[in-house]
Formats: structure tokens, C-alpha cells, sequence
């Protein structure tokens, strides 16, 4: 096969999955909230505790013990915060031109839950658990991950309003009481920190285990579709390795299950014909 | 199209992989040898080169938190918070509570200068002659806690008023015995309904521990800025920093 011939083929089988203001806000993101996480650590380890003084907390197991330092950023209190009042900035400006992006170009809508959310979350769920042979029909995303994508807004908005309350807690003392007042504001804002260190665990866990072809799609842009988990039939740590394009028989989905058909539960096509549209979506 | 890297054959194809893949993956590869190496440079106070960048963060910081500053924004102590009481943190920088000997140095006094057409010298007796103000307020500290107390004192607004502080006056100097303690702050939040010069607590003559003779309190700077062991009260048109505003702590300090 001539060179350029090959170059065909793999253009039309690779799709721009990822527009370049996603995935630059995608890693602004992961180095915000790294700095965000280190120093409001550092900042909490001057006060690893919830209780007002003269007060005693009641949902915090572990009041008066310290954040292992390695987690921290920031050297010492006043470091940490002027690194943590610095990076707020960043990545609420970097989370807007996410959203706007978003709203106004359409991903929106790979990301919003749909109206049966519960049933295909069980079912990915289901699938997860070797209790489901097959993977559930998807768009560019499974039920799971639009589910942790749509969240992970929500809680990086609730982040910021508890991180408001604590920082203005009598300029914007009616929010701070809103939240229950400042020594609960500190705790939703805490709270929020750990989902988001939750989301991002689950997230990347995922990535290596399911879909490390998706790697290239958050850095270049570009994801070959005929590798898809959903294709794969992949669940973490199995079908991780794609079919060659020249093998005989492609993972098959599962027979004995109804399996809806569409142009994603094709088998991947070796010899596609030309098509002119590659940065569609699967 | 020409987003896309286009590949040639590679030896990564052979291994399954594709060579952006192998990119990619490459990539991660390298991240974790990075992180590999910074991991034991946390808790550091990250690249010299953002300095540059944080300064200019925080004096950006300083101006949204001036403008964001109004006069009636109060702080209320929630109505279930238990004060603090003898729990509430004692703090100097002196090696031993600074203590006014009247033997030593004379009857303890307040001084209030700078640019006044008034200035005074105000004894514990003086201060508790003027008129009195009752604050029940959540103390807030800058590593995180916070406590309840009652203050006693007189308003800030109400000593500047008699001194006739000039127009031109935009700082005050918060000066103290606690060796060379003081912050300075501006003068909005000094005249802040809130901002007492404090001589009670909890219903008691302030207790050496919490800043005796008399100390500035205020909820709407975090503690640092709120000098005890008080002797001058200077009204400025530059800033003065702070014994914490000159080692890297912001010196604003708004709440």
C-alpha cells in the first residue's frame, strides 16, 4: 500500500473527537485544580479541623490531624494562599470559557443527561460487573461518563460559592449564612474538594483501564472510532487492546443480547468507502 | 484534517498501538517522570519565576476585595455558637505576655495622631468614659478557625471624629507594645461600623492574654491585622504595612 493510501485510510478511520478549546480548558483544568487542591491543603493543615474554638465538630473524623505534606503545595500558609487566590482566578475564567464554549458549539449535548440517565447508568453499571456481556449502546460517551462530566461543573460551581463564603465571610455574610455559616461553608467547600479529587480518580482510572486510546484525543484531538470501548466490548482491564485493522474477526458484541443498531454498533470498517466527513461524530 | 498529526508507519503499529497513540502514551509517560520528580518539591512554594505573577494576583485580589468592601456589610455571630470564652486563642509575638508596668513607663495611654487637627492621649478611664458599644461577632482567623466573643469598646468612627481626622487621611497605623508589632490597614475598614477599639471581653476588662491595656477589633480584617497591646493609633496617607503584611501575609487581610 502506497503511502498515501495509507494516509487515507487512517484519516477516515480518525475523527477529530475533541475541539482545541476543550481540551486546552481540559488541561488548564488539571493544572488548576492541582494547584487549587496543594495549596487549599496547606492552607487547611494551619487549621485541620472544622470545630469553632470553644465548639465541638460533628462530621469530621479526623479534627486536629494533619494533611500528609506531600499533598500540599505552597511551603507555608501565606504562599499557599496567595498560590490558591491566584489559580481561583484561572480556573473560574477557564471553567466559563468551557461552558460558554460548550453551550455554544454543541457538546452540551453529549453531556447533559438524557431522560432515561437512571436506566443506562444501571446498565453501564451492569456491564461494569461482568453482570452484561455486551456494552451498552453510546454516543461519544457511555451513560457513566456523561454523567461524571455533567457533574463535575456542579461541583466545581459549588466549590465556588462555599470558597466565596469562606473568603468574604462578612462582605457576603448573608451566602455564608446561607451555607449554615462559616464554619459549615469551610466543611460543603471541603466536601466539594473531594468529590472533585473522586471524579478526577474515577475519571483517570477509567481512561487507563477502558479507553487509553482517548489519551490522543485529549492532546491531538484525533480518536480512531473503530477502537471504542463500546467496539472493544471494554471494561477495565479487558478487550484494552484493539483488533489490527487487518484481523479477520473484530470483537463481536454480544449475540444473545438485542444489541440497537446503528452506525456505532458497526463492525469497524477495514476498507471504508471515502467518506468526505471525518470530523463527525460516531 | 490538518489538525490531525498524520502518521507513517511505525513500530508502535506493530505493538497494536498506532504511533499517535504511542505519542500519547509517550507523553504520559513522560508527565509521570515529571511529576515523579516534583512530587518531592511539593509543599514548596512552587517556581520562583510565578512570584512575578502572584504579586500581580494579589494587589488584582486587593482591588476586587476594596470594591467589593461596603460599610453595612456585618458580621452576626450565629445565634448557637458558643463563645469561646477562656478556649479563645491567646497570640503575641513578645517571648512573654506583654504586660503595661505603670511603674515602669508611666500610666498606660492611647495616642491618636497623625494627620488630626485633634490629637489625644486617651487612659483606660478616658476610654471607658466615651461612649460604649456591645459587639457579640465571629472572630476569623487567618489559618481557618474562627471563635465567638463579646467586645467592649469604642468605635473607631467615633474616636477619628473627635480627633478630626484630615480628609487627605487613607491609612491607619495600628501600633502596639508587643515588641514591634503593628499593622496598618485602610480607612474604610477602620471606619467600619464594627471596628472597635476594644478594652472588654466577654464582659470583663481585657485580660493581658488578649491584648491588655486595649487592642483594635475588627470582623472584617482577619486577625493579624487587629493589633492588642495598643499605644498609637496613627491616621496616614500611605499605607505603613505590618509586622505579618511585611514577611508575605496580604496586606489587606479583608474578611
Amino acid at each position: 500500500m502506497g503511502r498515501a493510501a495509507a494516509v487515507f485510510t487512517i484519516m477516515t478511520k480518525t475523527k477529530l473527537r475533541h475541539h482545541l478549546v476543550v481540551r486546552i480548558t481540559h488541561w488548564v483544568n488539571a493544572l488548576g485544580l492541582a494547584i487549587m487542591i496543594g495549596s487549599g491543603l496547606r492552607i487547611f493543615n494551619s487549621y485541620p479541623a472544622f470545630a469553632r474554638k470553644g465548639e465541638s465538630f460533628c462530621c469530621y473524623p479526623f479534627e486536629g490531624h494533619k494533611i500528609p505534606s506531600w499533598l500540599t503545595f505552597g511551603g507555608w500558609l501565606a504562599g499557599a494562599r496567595h498560590w490558591h487566590f491566584a489559580a481561583m482566578w484561572l480556573l473560574v475564567a477557564n471553567g466559563l470559557v468551557y461552558l460558554g464554549f460548550i453551550y455554544l458549539h454543541g457538546e452540551w449535548r453529549d453531556l447533559v443527561p438524557r431522560r432515561h440517565v437512571l436506566g443506562e447508568v444501571a446498565q453501564m453499571v451492569k456491564f461494569y460487573l461482568a453482570l452484561r456481556r455486551d456494552h451498552p449502546h453510546q454516543g461519544k460517551h457511555n451513560a457513566l461518563q456523561r454523567l461524571a462530566y455533567f457533574s463535575m461543573p456542579i461541583v466545581a460551581i459549588a466549590a465556588v460559592v462555599s470558597g466565596l463564603a469562606i473568603w468574604k465571610p462578612v462582605q457576603f455574610s448573608p451566602l455564608t449564612g446561607l451555607l449554615g455559616g462559616f464554619v459549615w461553608a469551610r466543611y460543603w467547600h471541603f466536601l466539594a474538594m473531594l468529590a472533585l479529587v473522586a471524579l478526577t480518580f474515577g475519571h483517570v482510572f477509567m481512561v487507563f483501564t477502558v479507553d487509553p486510546y482517548s489519551l490522543r484525543s485529549i492532546i491531538t484531538g484525533g480518536y480512531d472510532d473503530s477502537k471504542s470501548p463500546e467496539l472493544r466490548n471494554a471494561r477495565p482491564f479487558v478487550h484494552l487492546r484493539a483488533a489490527s485493522a487487518t484481523s479477520p474477526a473484530p470483537p463481536a458484541p454480544d449475540t444473545g443480547a438485542p444489541q440497537p443498531q446503528g452506525p456505532a454498533s458497526d463492525p469497524p470498517v477495514v476498507d471504508p468507502p471515502p467518506v468526505k466527513d471525518p470530523g463527525g461524530k460516531a | 484534517m490538518s489538525k490531525i498529526w498524520l502518521p507513517r508507519g511505525h513500530a508502535a503499529e506493530r505493538l497494536g498501538l498506532d504511533r499517535r497513540t504511542f505519542l500519547a502514551a509517550s507523553a504520559k509517560i513522560g508527565a509521570g517522570a515529571v511529576m515523579s520528580v516534583a512530587l518531592p518539591g511539593c509543599d514548596s512554594e512552587g517556581p520562583k519565576s510565578a512570584s512575578g505573577l502572584l504579586s500581580a494576583a494579589g494587589r488584582w485580589n486587593e482591588r476586587v476585595e476594596r470594591a467589593l468592601f461596603r460599610h453595612n456589610a456585618m458580621n452576626v455571630a450565629p445565634a448557637g455558637a458558643h463563645a469561646a470564652g477562656v478556649k479563645f486563642p491567646s497570640y503575641f509575638i513578645a517571648d512573654e505576655v506583654p504586660v503595661w508596668n505603670d511603674a515602669e513607663r508611666g500610666t498606660w495611654r492611647l495616642e491618636i495622631g497623625g494627620m488630626v487637627r485633634q490629637p489625644a492621649r486617651l487612659t483606660l478611664a478616658d476610654l471607658t468614659r466615651l461612649p460604649r458599644t456591645d459587639l457579640r461577632l465571629e472572630h476569623f482567623c487567618v489559618e481557618g478557625w474562627s471563635a465567638v466573643a463579646v467586645r467592649t469598646g469604642v468605635l473607631l468612627a467615633e474616636l477619628a471624629q473627635r480627633a478630626q481626622v484630615s480628609a487627605d487621611a487613607r491609612y491607619v497605623d495600628f501600633q502596639s507594645f508587643d515588641d514591634d508589632y503593628h499593622e496598618s490597614w485602610d480607612i474604610e475598614s477602620a471606619l467600619h461600623p464594627q471596628t472597635l477599639i476594644v478594652y472588654g471581653q466577654d464582659g470583663r476588662l481585657l485580660d493581658p492574654a488578649f491584648g491588655a491595656p486595649a487592642r483594635v477589633y475588627s470582623p472584617v480584617k482577619l486577625g493579624y491585622k487587629c493589633t492588642k497591646y495598643l499605644t498609637r493609633i496613627l491616621f496616614l496617607a500611605e499605607r505603613n504595612g505590618g509586622y505579618w503584611s511585611d514577611q508575605g501575609y496580604e496586606w489587606y487581610g479583608g474578611v
